[in-house]
């Protein structure tokens, strides 16, 4: 009988229990993308940075158990809110608290299997999404990796269900333990505090002097070396926590003083805010690291592939070289945009290769270089090369000049001489063909059927010409995987903490109704009562995403200080837009769904 | 001649009026309220009383029948207008306080004053007047949590006041006080009463209803009944309104 009453009970919050199963399914979906990457070590230790990757992902599902604990905490607790008063009614009605107890740790399992059930179908399918979408935008060819695997399935529900069995029985022992009236007036206690001034501004001191030292620390990398990362990694930790607990809660105070609060219901919305960011410190420090993290991934995964032209470009000035080409070439180099061809006559004779040097003064020849300090950091310095340098055999105008020769002439000397001397020589003229391309990304397509068919015609000797769309590729399968990890876990982190973060929020939505239901009483319009809302929860997504963004604007110079990125700042723009994006959706949804739960409706039709 | 605050013309407040069984919460009630007068609405629950409160405190709409507040008509306001007239022409007291928990008393006081956009430089002075008309001058700078019940009822008396309202409803103020406090709460809008504020109380508690000028008896969606105060002592009144409920509520 109790059993059919606590279940109409689920029916009649059927909305609440729909916001607890969406946030339950995302958490378990988004611990099996994570784990479909993370266990399958035949993937990871695949790609280049194979054994590096694997301790990154060991961290990573270390640090997303400890989220997911976290998470399910906040969706039991949840969960609590919604069920005590009903259950704290039926003890008072005289149900024995054992039978509530195995009620309540049974409704705890079934809303845990079910959703992590469902999770796990969504993770696979979300897998699958986001892995597709991925390989087919960035060219990546991905081997090894399938959406639906096996191991992570069995993590996923494994975590889960454990960390639902001790959710229902510390749920269980809640209510042997509390009594009945408790249960009924929990949600009218209030517990809010007025922090110590003197405690305030000690901690906001210690968390802006701790974030500071931290991203000093990532700055000075060169000198520090590795012990930049644990500095780092534990002041902004207690940094962030520090800066939440009362940084923000001081200019909030500053706020509350100055003409703003006395505007509309200013004064309310800035009170809420306040009385959160305290309430909230953990999470909030949470999300703030956690975006700073899946951001960073995505920009430095991302930034390791737009250094690649660069690099490219810096290995030899030519992405194409063909010596007589043939017609089936001709054509397919036809179809590549923006490109320069050189052409000039060749003959070998002995150990020598002889060029008419009046066609190399007409058009001069390029090499290049890869600069790796200075302003010019990162890019590729083309230079025009004279004859002499060419010539010369020290020279790397020669050595790259050589290697765009066929493979089997490139350890042969060079001479530049006359027409009349070129004439001379009774050997074949061959044709020497030279390709600069400005776009290696933009013609990625173009140049791949270009090197296809050198394979074809060469063979294995195509790898050893000295044509820098080999460099790029090889590169690009180098970082490619590097690339993927890097935005799949950024995307997975950004959906994990943006879920939690909502949930956190929604989990309070209830306890605000009676708020708003005064508000609207005392003549507050439903415009403003929406602002409100919408000023309170941007407060409550924007800090940590601010704090979040300078995390990664600071830790990037750790990558570009230790010359493993160049042009992070301009992929860093363009990751954190998008970042931002994604994150706003969240940041809609949480609005529309606490707007629906607390704004009261308007009982006006007539 | 005296001037009306409240006008009521054959009120009627149908629910689920389409539905296989409305049901009739106002059959057409009718009534005026003086500027300067105490008026109670006595009633069971289920008899109609809170229906009638929302309707006159604009936070509903009545199927039929007008309202008329200060010489407005509320029936015909958009929700905004509600909102605002609301803000600007009604204080609320009701019975479980609904102070803001994270706003000092001042700033919970402060509160309709700043929906209407006051200059701030004039809010702090009203403030001040109207915590000193409730004697809580002292507790401006507290949160709710640190106050008793009955100081907590004061501070939402002063936030109904400060305002200068054309009006101000309490819906059951005294339901959550201790006798002390309420004796305390009612005296405090008798007071605010004698300075030619109109108060209209939702009650079904003989004790307050006592301090009322006048008394309206609810029953079934009807006014069945009215007494007034007259001359009489409190306590004389007191007794008639227990006789009156013994007699009318059978």
């Amino acid at each position: 009988m109790l059993f059919k009453i606590s279940l109409s009970g689920v029916k009649a919050r059927w909305k609440d229990y729909l916001v607890l199963f969406s946030g339950m399914i995302m958490a378990s979906a988004i611990f099996y993308m994570f784990e479909a990457i993370a266990l399958n070590n035949k993937f990871v230790l695949s790609t280049t940075v194979g054994q590096n990757a694997k301790a990154v992902f060991v961290f990573g599902s270390i640090l997303l158990v400890m989220i997911t604990l976290v998470y399910v905490f906040y969706a039991n607790n949840f969960l609590m809110s919604m069920r005590k008063h009903d259950y704290g009614l039926f003890m008072m009605l005289g149900a024995k608290s054992k039978k509530i107890s195995s009620l309540i740790t049974l409704e705890t399992l079934v809303v845990g299997l079910i959703s992590t059930v469902v999770g796990t179908i969504v993770g696979v399918g979300l897998t699958q999404l986001v892995s597709g979408v991925l390989v087919n935008s960035l060219a990546i060819p991905l081997k090894y990796f399938t959406p639906f695997y096996l191991p992570a399935v069995w993590t996923t529900l494994l975590l889960f269900m454990v960390l639902f069995v001790i959710a229902g029985f510390m749920n269980a022992r809640t209510f042997i333990k509390t009594p009945a009236l408790q249960l009924l007036r929990s949600e009218s206690l209030s517990d809010w505090k007025q922090p110590k001034t003197s405690r305030l501004v000690i901690q906001a001191i210690l968390g802006i002097v701790l974030l500071a030292v931290g991203y000093y620390a990532m700055y000075d990398i060169r000198h520090l070396l590795v012990t930049a990362i644990p500095i780092g990694l534990i002041t902004i930790v207690f940094g962030t926590y520090f800066v939440f607990n009362s940084f923000f809660v001081m200019l909030l105070q500053w706020l509350q003083r100055s003409s703003f609060n006395q505007k509309g219901i200013n004064s309310f919305t800035i009170a809420q805010l306040k009385f959160r960011i305290s309430d909230y410190t953990k999470i909030l420090s949470v999300v703030s690291l956690l975006f700073a993290l899946a951001l960073g991934a995505i920009t430095v995964g991302v930034g390791f592939q737009n250094d690649i032209p660069e690099l490219a470009n810096g290995s030899n000035a030519y992405a194409i070289v063909n010596t007589n080409p043939s017609s089936k070439m001709t054509k397919l180099i036809d179809q590549v945009d923006g490109k320069t061809v050189s052409n000039y006559q060749q003959k070998i004779a002995g150990k020598t290769v002889y060029y008419r040097i009046d066609q190399f003064k007409e058009k001069p020849i390029f090499y290049s270089s890869f600069v790796m300090k200075g302003k010019d950091a990162g890019t590729a310095k083309v230079e025009k090369s004279s004859t002499t340098q060419l010539a010369n055999p020290n020279s790397e105008a020669n050595r790259q000049f050589k290697m765009l020769q066929n493979p089997t002439i490139q350890g042969l000397r060079v001479r530049f001489v006359s027409d009349a001397t070129f004439n001379q020589l009774g050997q074949s003229t061959n044709q020497l063909q030279l390709v600069r391309v400005h776009d290696l990304n933009g013609q990625y397509h173009a140049l791949k059927a270009v090197h296809a068919q050198q394979k074809a015609e060469m063979g294995a000797q195509a790898e050893a010409l000295g044509e820098s769309f080999i460099t790029y590729t090889t590169m690009k399968s180098m970082f490619a995987s590097m690339e993927f990890m890097g935005i799949f876990l950024g995307i997975a982190f950004l959906a994990m903490l943006a879920s939690c973060l909502m949930f956190k929020i929604l989990s309070g939505a209830d306890s605000d109704k009676i708020r708003f239901e005064m508000l609207n009483k005392i003549g507050t319009r439903k415009q403003t009562l929406r602002k409100s809302i919408r000023l309170q929860i941007l407060g409550l997504f924007g800090l940590p995403a601010i704090l979040g963004l300078i995390d990664v604007a600071f830790g990037l110079q750790m990558f570009i200080r230790s010359g493993l990125l160049y042009h992070a700042y301009g992929t860093f723009a363009y990751s954190a837009i998008g970042f931002v994006v994604l994150y706003l959706i969240y940041f809609g949804i949480t609005v529309l769904i606490y707007q629906k739960i607390v704004i009261p409706e308007t009982s006006t039709e007539k | 001649m005296t001037e009306e605050i409240v006008k009521t013309q054959n009120l009627r407040k149908i629910y689920d009026q389409h539905s296989e069984k409305p049901y009739e919460a106002l059959k057409g009630i009718s009534f005026t309220v003086d500027k300067g007068d105490f008026v109670g609405i006595m009633g069971a629950s289920g008899s109609g009383k809170t229906t009638l409160l929302n309707i006159l405190a604009t936070l509903d709409k009545p199927t039929s029948g007008t309202v008329e507040i200060d010489g407005n008509d509320v029936t015909d306001l958009t929700p905004n207008q509600m909102s605002d007239f609301r803000s600007k022409k009604l204080g609320f007291i009701f019975q479980d306080f609904n102070l803001l928990e994270t706003l000092t008393a001042s700033e919970n006081i402060a509160l309709p004053l700043s929906l209407q956009n006051t200059q701030s430089s004039t809010i702090e002075p009203r403030v001040q007047q109207a915590a000193a008309t409730l004697g809580i001058a002292d507790l401006l700078s507290k949160y709710p949590t640190q106050l008793s019940g009955g100081q907590k009822q004061r501070v939402a008396a002063a936030r109904a006041l400060v305002s200068n309202p054309s009006i101000i409803f309490g819906d059951e103020p005294t339901g959550a006080l201790d006798s002390t406090n309420a004796r305390e709460l009612l005296e405090t809008l008798t007071h605010i009463n004698e300075q030619g504020v109109s108060v209209l109380l939702v009650t079904h508690d003989p004790f307050s209803a006592s301090f009322c000028k006048r008394i309206m008896f609810i029953k079934d969606g009807k006014i069945g009944d009215e007494i007034q105060a007259g001359n009489r002592s409190r306590n004389e009144f007191y007794q008639e309104i227990l006789e009156k409920l013994g007699t009318f509520e059978q």
